[in-house]
């Protein structure tokens, strides 16, 4: 993986942060000056549970390098059970892509709670580091033209 | 002009075309399943299957074609025409049927009243290749349909296989064009009596049993009737016949636009979604499928003819064999002449 | 013998008017194929039939005539499909009769037509064998080499909540020893994997054939027609028709019956059930949910459990 790979490639990544956890406890890493690669795009969703699973093929298809979605520990959800469906979807969805082909790791899924700004950084770094691993995203890629003269 | 095409020149043959034509020619994507192509070499045509799943009015009227592209450079709008067509085509192997069904969307996209400037650029920059059809399938209906298994109309060009060479008749000025191909030589007696013979066959297993006279006098008379009822029922709008449909032509206009740029396209649609006549206020003149069902019969068998004097079927078969429920229009046809009853 | 007990039952159905209208199968007009039919009188049950080419889920019909009290034959996938669908609330259970027949499996039409050379006039089931005749052939092939792909891993072949079951039982499968076929796939690379769903869904004439065929998939709109968001567009970009076909696959997790009849639909004969088998059989890993088995469990994207495996989450 990586041909054609320019030397200072950085990936892109979009993080989807649920606002009670996940958002907070980034927010900590910040105010806590903890340094973390700059690679993520941060989108702020009330719950772990809200995300479509369209949200992260679409962020594919446009080009990202990796997707990361993170909610609230399990039974510390703001509105309960919102994470429990959450982690159903992640599970199929997971399972369904890397059955696909989507190379394993480029979709990541975590649990990071308001008070674990030093874990959101870890989880970013991981991510981060596995997604260089990968090279940048192929599969699927939307860059050629609907029609067909 | 009679000439003849020994097989052991086809791909040659193919390739002196290539050189000064972009050749389409129906292509096999997966076993059973083939579509036209522009090809890049010979060894890609297919002329095995009866009929590709897609009819050959793709050559002229892409499933989805751009209509013009735009981008924004600063403060500049640029915007590409795609309405040309670089080089002259050829179509290779189209059946009569096909070839039929051009003709009639002649009417539509490049007719008295209208041009759609797409379609007839492409359309005038086309020579056809027609080939006979030795063996009819027993779902091909054409000769019901003004057609045949050896109708030359519409052709430029026609082969008829003859086992080891194909007989190449050249019927219009296109396609004397090709008088002077080095691989076509002349066309001997015998090559033109096994023509004969293998035509004679073909025409005799078609039995032009599907009767349309009057069919569009008798559907006026029906419109309310409730056959459209129960002639609906087992179809699940699945829009396969359309797609598949050689005379079929309803499109849709949709803007792709990024930020910077983007492009108008037109892609085929298909009146059978319950989509294609909603209206921005929520109506929707046909919003059950016996309105669609009954629209798509309407159109081939009344409304086309009322504007063109025309069938809009050919009698290719496509819809009875590709239907996942087994609507059959032959008995649907049949159903209609006796008045509706079932 | 199965034939004419459909044919008893929905006589018998129609005279005592249990039911307005009886969805069952007829004879194609094809060889190899039967046909949908809607009988209301009892005089026509005799055209019902039953054969190896009853392919069609008929409970995709069932949106059609919501308004009726339906008879409806079914085989085992329909059967749960059924199930799929009241449980969301698609119909009153009490609107629908379900004549039930343990399936024998059935014939892929196209994987015969490919076996011999030349056009099939006409085509008969003998024992076990199907009897295929054209032109100038005649061949007789063993019929269980020719069930449809969604048929040769089918571990539900007997109805289950059938008001009636007519012919005995069958001898199920389960579920895991049922798709070697997804183990085989699974031991490819991802680029291997990638490679043939970028190759077979190149095919894709964005008919959605597969769409309307599917009794699960009924929403008023579409993902594919929203224009705001605008997933993908209407066009051919290859990108675009993977998105449509994986996102369909995706949504039928949990609720897939395993019917096949999206890849019968399809005129490009793309495979499409190698993706609903690995939905159905993660499901069945990861929750222990099969679909339109347990008119009681709820679809399990639709809930949870504390326990459920996160082995995957940081």
């Amino acid at each position: 993986m990586g041909n054609g790979l320019e030397k200072n490639w950085e990936p892109k990544i979009l993080a989807f942060l649920c606002n009670w956890c996940s958002y907070a406890g980034a927010d900590l890493a910040g105010t806590s000056r903890i340094q973390y690669p700059p690679n993520i795009r941060v989108i702020r969703v009330p719950c772990s549970g809200r995300i479509n699973p369209l949200f992260i093929l679409k962020a594919l298809q446009n080009g990202i390098d990796g997707v990361l979605v993170s909610g609230c520990h399990p039974g510390d959800c703001h509105y309960l059970s919102g994470n429990y469906i959450g982690r159903r979807k992640s599970a199929t969805l997971k399972r369904f892509l890397e059955y696909l082909g989507f190379e394993e790791g480029r979709v990541q899924f975590s649990w990071v709670s308001a008070a674990e700004g030093e874990k959101f950084s870890q989880v970013v770094e991981e991510v981060t580091r596995d997604i260089k691993k990968l090279g940048p995203a192929e599969r699927f890629v939307k860059n050629d033209d609907s029609g067909k003269n | 002009m009679k000439l003849k095409l020994d097989k052991k020149d086809f791909n040659p043959f193919l390739q002196s075309l290539m050189d000064e034509y972009d050749l389409f020619a129906p292509v096999q994507l997966a076993e059973g399943v083939s579509v036209y192509k522009k090809i890049d070499r010979p060894d890609e045509v297919d002329l095995s299957t009866s009929n590709p799943q897609k009819p050959a009015k793709e050559v002229f009227f892409p499933q989805s074609e751009i209509m013009f592209r735009y981008e924004k450079t600063g403060k500049q709008h640029q915007v590409t025409s795609t309405e040309g067509v670089e080089r002259k085509r050829v179509i290779l192997g189209a059946r009569p049927c096909d070839i039929h069904a051009v003709s009639l969307i002649d009417h539509v996209f490049s007719g008295k009243e209208y041009t759609d400037v797409y379609y007839a650029n492409k359309r005038n920059a086309t020579t056809i290749i027609g080939i006979a059809c030795d063996h009819p399938l027993s779902t091909c209906f054409c000769t019901s349909m003004n057609g045949g298994p050896f109708s030359r109309e519409g052709s430029d060009l026609f082969l008829v296989d003859l086992g080891e060479a194909y007989l190449v008749e050249l019927l219009t000025e296109k396609g004397m064009a090709f008088s002077q191909n080095k691989f076509l030589k002349k066309a001997e007696s015998n090559d033109l009596n096994l023509g004969r013979e293998i035509e004679e066959k073909a025409s005799k297993k078609m039995d032009a049993s599907v009767p349309v006279e009057g069919i569009e006098k008798r559907l006026d008379q029906m419109v309310e009737s409730p056959f459209w009822e129960k002639v609906q029922e087992k179809c699940i709008g699945c829009r396969v016949c359309t797609y598949l449909c050689p005379t079929c032509h309803c499109f849709d206009i949709v803007d792709e636009a990024l930020t910077n740029k983007g492009q108008r396209v037109r892609n085929w649609d298909s009146c059978l979604s319950s989509l294609y006549s909603l209206e921005t206020s929520g109506h929707n003149p046909r919003s059950t499928n016996r309105e669609r069902t009954r629209q798509r019969i309407m159109h081939k068998f009344n409304y086309f003819p009322k504007n063109f004097d025309r069938i809009a079927c050919v009698g290719c078969g496509r819809c009875i064999l590709y239907c996942p429920a087994n609507f059959d229009i032959r008995q649907t046809i049949k159903e209609i002449q006796k008045g509706g009853d079932k | 013998m199965i034939q004419e007990k459909i044919r008893q039952k929905a006589k018998e159905l129609l005279e005592n008017k249990t039911v307005d209208l009886i969805i069952g199968f007829g004879e194609g007009t094809l060889p190899l194929r039967a046909t949908p039919l809607f009988i209301r009188n009892p005089e026509e049950v005799d055209r019902l039939i039953w054969n190896s080419f009853c392919e069609n889920n008929l409970a995709t019909y069932l949106h059609k005539f919501s308004q009726f009290k339906v008879g409806l034959v079914v085989k085992g996938c329909d059967a749960r499909s059924i199930i799929a669908l009241s449980l969301e609330k698609r119909f009153k259970p009490d609107q629908l009769f379900l004549i039930g027949v343990p399936c024998q499996r059935m014939v892929d039409r196209r994987r015969v037509k490919k076996a011999v050379k030349g056009e099939i006039l006409r085509a008969r089931e003998q024992g076990d064998q199907i009897i295929v005749e054209g032109e100038d052939f005649k061949t007789a092939l063993k019929r269980d080499d020719y069930l449809y792909p969604s048929c040769q891993v089918c571990t539900h072949r007997t109805p289950i909540k059938a008001n009636v079951v007519i012919g005995d039982p069958v001898e199920e499968r389960s579920l895991i020893e049922a798709h070697p076929e997804i183990k085989e796939f699974e031991k490819k690379s991802p680029e291997e994997r990638w490679k043939y769903f970028e190759k077979e869904s190149s095919r894709c004439i964005r008919c959605y054939a597969c769409r309307e065929a599917c009794p699960m998939c009924y929403c008023a709109e579409c993902f594919v027609d929203s224009p705001n968001p605008k997933w993908i567009e209407k066009g051919l970009s290859p990108s675009d028709i993977e998105f449509y076909h994986i996102v369909r696959a995706y949504h039928q997790t949990g609720r897939c019956s395993g019917c096949g009849a999206c890849e019968r639909a399809c005129p490009m004969e793309i495979r499409l059930t190698y993706l609903t088998q690995k939905l159905n059989l993660d499901v069945k890993e990861l929750f222990d949910f099969e679909t339109g088995i347990d008119a009681d469990a709820l679809p399990p994207l639709s809930t949870y459990e504390t326990e459920d495996k996160q082995e995957f989450i940081k």
